[in-house]
This record gives structure tokens, C-alpha cells and sequence, in this order.
């Protein structure tokens, strides 16, 4: 019985291996060799040659000036643009309630109020709920900081959205190991992009804007 | 040995850039430029993603000097901050997103990493050939041989890092040594005692 690669890796790396493991690679000229051959991998990686880096000392400077020189202007467009979808959205689902449903419904909470926005989403696709993921991303990335004091009910539900978006990117993130199939990851997409909606949402009303 | 070894700046160069000193951040960027990026480049194959995660790092560095305690070697902690860069990468379902849209693109990304202006030498093509082989395994395959390998991380601290077991560390390095030596020795294949087996 010859040692596994796990045994012989622990045996290059100077960890814990049973003794009757370390004493037949020591014996064995196969192992042995094979031990040799980790080694001899190792060394070439630790040989490979260093890098020159491709952006010079005056661009990573320029780059950090770039964003305190005209945040305020892009913040406030994207804020803007951000605050117009929102509002839209809101106005045309109201409306749609007032067709639909009654008065009672319209005083639902904002996160309800996506439904029909899931319901686009349903049959999307994944490269277009990655962007949309992407764009509601952005947005969030956009918003003013986080108050300092803040209700602990409001803090509380933002936790809770994004560590389920966390748990999810984790999921996104082991697709391939995982064997997850394209309408398994269609759906966690799916999932994100209602957590992401509902997470901007959040945010907007914890930064007191109506919508 | 990591490549961050040895390398010295002083306690006043680093108080110095702390003060907003240009020459002081020069000496800190000039210092770290090539282990920093080689380090990215490794466990990142895409230049393009590499090279924004490169400026990143240095960006976080030069702002963030005033965090560093001195407890500890500044190439150690200047080396977190770029692993933390990638990993946070590697984590963020845009890098997951952007395999699943090039995969129409037939485009190996191994290829991407070796640059067109290596000679018919052969030690430059062994060295092409460790790092094609290095840029073919999957990304936190790569990830924790580099880090185990060549950084001198312990599976634990790879672990702690990634959010996962020593376990899954350890049948991480495990795999990319299999792959390695498929890749570059491939008549060692039929030898039966690399597999993850106990009994061969």
C-alpha cells in the first residue's frame, strides 16, 4: 500500500503523518519519488519570476485623487437617475393597485410593492439578471452612508437581506463545484436580484427618502 | 518563500507616507509593486481584472497606512490586503458570472496569462509551462496552491481566509497537485500512487 498524495504532501510540509506512512516512504522508492516530484513542483512555482506591475506610482495617484475630485456630480446623477426609477416604479404600481385592488392594499410595505418587478424578472434570463444584479449594485454602491443612528428594526432587516445575499453569492460562487444546473443558478440569480431590489429600497427609505 | 520576504522599508518611511509624504509613497509603491502584482497576477489570470485589482490594492495601502499597528512584518500585512483583494474577487458572483459569459468564447485562460515575448530558451519554456499549467487549474484550486505553495500560508490561515475548512484547503492543494503533475510530467500518470486514494 502506497502513501496517498495527502500523506506525502503532510510529509513535504513537515506535518503529522503515522508512523508506519512516514516509514514506508521512506523504504519505498515509488513514494519516495513521488515525494521528490511534490517537492521539485514546489520549487518550480516558488521560482517563477515577479511581475512588473502595469500601472506607474503617478497613476494609482491620480486614481486615488479621481474620486475626491468629482464624486459629488456622479453620486448625485446616479442618485438621481436611482431616485427616478424608484419613484417611477412606485407611481406605476400604485396605479396599478388603484385599478386593481383595494384602497386598503395600497398601504402595503415598499418591499411588497416589487411583485409585479419579480414578475419580469421570472422568465429572465442569467446573463440579464446578472446585469440587472449589477445595476441595483451600483445603485446601492451610490447611495449616501449609512446614518449613524438608525432604527434597530431598519438595521435589523438590512442585516438580514444581505446576509442572505452573502449566502447566496457564496452558493453563485461554488456553482461549478457544485453541480448546479442553469435553472438552479437561474433561479438563485433570481433570488439576488429581488434581495438586491428590496435591499436599495431599504436603504432608500432608512436615508428618509419617500418613494 | 514568499516573495514579500525581505523586503524593508522603515518604521519612518512608513510614518512618513502615513503623513501624506509623495516620496515616501513611492519608495512603499516601488518597494511592493512586483510582489504585489505578481502575487495578483497568480491567483488572478486575467490581466485586465488583475490590473484594476493591482491599482485597488495600492489604493487601499496608501489610504489605509495609518491602520497598520506595526505588529508584525509590513510586507505581511500589505500582502493580507492583496489576497483580501482577490479572494474578495473570486467570492463576488461577477467573477462566476463572467466565466459563465465567456464560455461561448472557446478562449483558454491559460493563455491569457503568458506574455507573447517569452524566447525559444528552455528554461523561459519551463517556466511558461509551470505557468500554464498554474493558470489552467480552477481559481481557488490555484488560489490555495499559491498561497500554500509559494505564499508559505498554513491550510488554516487558507481557510480562515476563504471562509472554509483546513479540510477543504488541504483537498484543494491535494487536486492541484494532481493536476500539476498531469500537466507537467505527463508519462508520470499511469504511476499509480498519486491517487487521492489510500491504497493504490
Amino acid at each position: 500500500m502506497h502513501a496517498s498524495i495527502d500523506h506525502l504532501l503532510s510529509l513535504r510540509d513537515g506535518q503529522p503523518v503515522d508512523a508506519a506512512t512516514a516509514a514506508h516512504v521512506e523504504q519505498c522508492a515509488r513514494c519516495s519519488a513521488e515525494l521528490h516530484k511534490l517537492r521539485e513542483t514546489r520549487v518550480k512555482l516558488q521560482s517563477l519570476p515577479q511581475l512588473d506591475a502595469p500601472s506607474s506610482f503617478q497613476e494609482i495617484q491620480r486614481a486615488m485623487v479621481r474620486p475626491a475630485a468629482a464624486p459629488r456630480r456622479l453620486v448625485s446623477a446616479r442618485l438621481v437617475a436611482g431616485l427616478a426609477f424608484v419613484t417611477l416604479t412606485s407611481i406605476f404600481f400604485v396605479a396599478l393597485r388603484d385599478e386593481t385592488g383595494p384602497v386598503a392594499e395600497q398601504q402595503t410595505a415598499p418591499v411588497e410593492q416589487q411583485t409585479p418587478s419579480i414578475d419580469v424578472i421570472e422568465t429572465a434570463r442569467v446573463p440579464e439578471l446578472v446585469a440587472r444584479s449589477q445595476q441595483l449594485e451600483n445603485l446601492l454602491q451610490n447611495l449616501p452612508e449609512r446614518p449613524r443612528i438608525e432604527r434597530v428594526s431598519t438595521a435589523a432587516m438590512i442585516d438580514t437581506i444581505e446576509g442572505r445575499i452573502q449566502w447566496l453569492d457564496f452558493q453563485l460562487s461554488d456553482t461549478g463545484d457544485s453541480g448546479l444546473n442553469e435553472e438552479q443558478t437561474r433561479r438563485l440569480w433570481r433570488e439576488r436580484v429581488e434581495l438586491m431590489d428590496s435591499l436599495v429600497k431599504v436603504r432608500y427609505a432608512e436615508g428618509g427618502v419617500t418613494f | 518563500m514568499s516573495q514579500f520576504a525581505g523586503i524593508e522599508v522603515t518604521a519612518e518611511m512608513i510614518s512618513a507616507a502615513c503623513d501624506g509624504d509623495l516620496r515616501a509613497q513611492e519608495t512603499i509603491y516601488r518597494s511592493y509593486q512586483r510582489p504585489v502584482y505578481s502575487l495578483i497576477r497568480r491567483l488572478i489570470a486575467r490581466p485586465a481584472i488583475a490590473d484594476e485589482l493591482f491599482q485597488d490594492t495600492f489604493i487601499e495601502i496608501l489610504r489605509s497606512l495609518r491602520s497598520y499597528s506595526g505588529d508584525g512584518a509590513f510586507g505581511g500585512w500589505v500582502r493580507a490586503i492583496a489576497v483580501n483583494k482577490c479572494l474578495m474577487y473570486l467570492r463576488s458572483p461577477w467573477h462566476r458570472s463572467f466565466a459563465y459569459l465567456d464560455a461561448d468564447e472557446n478562449e483558454p485562460i491559460a493563455d491569457m496569462l503568458i506574455d507573447a515575448a517569452s524566447g525559444p530558451d528552455a528554461q523561459v519554456q519551463a517556466r511558461n509551462d509551470v505557468e500554464l499549467a498554474l493558470a489552467s487549474l480552477p481559481p481557488l484550486t490555484r488560489t490555495v496552491v499559491w498561497l500554500h505553495d509559494v505564499e508559505g500560508y498554513t491550510h488554516g490561515e487558507i481557510a480562515r481566509q476563504m471562509g472554509r475548512t483546513a479540510s477543504f484547503s488541504k483537498s484543494q492543494l491535494a487536486r492541484a497537485h494532481q493536476r500539476l503533475r498531469e500537466l507537467l510530467d505527463p508519462e508520470s500518470e499511469s504511476l499509480p500512487c498519486t491517487h487521492l486514494s489510500t491504497i493504490c
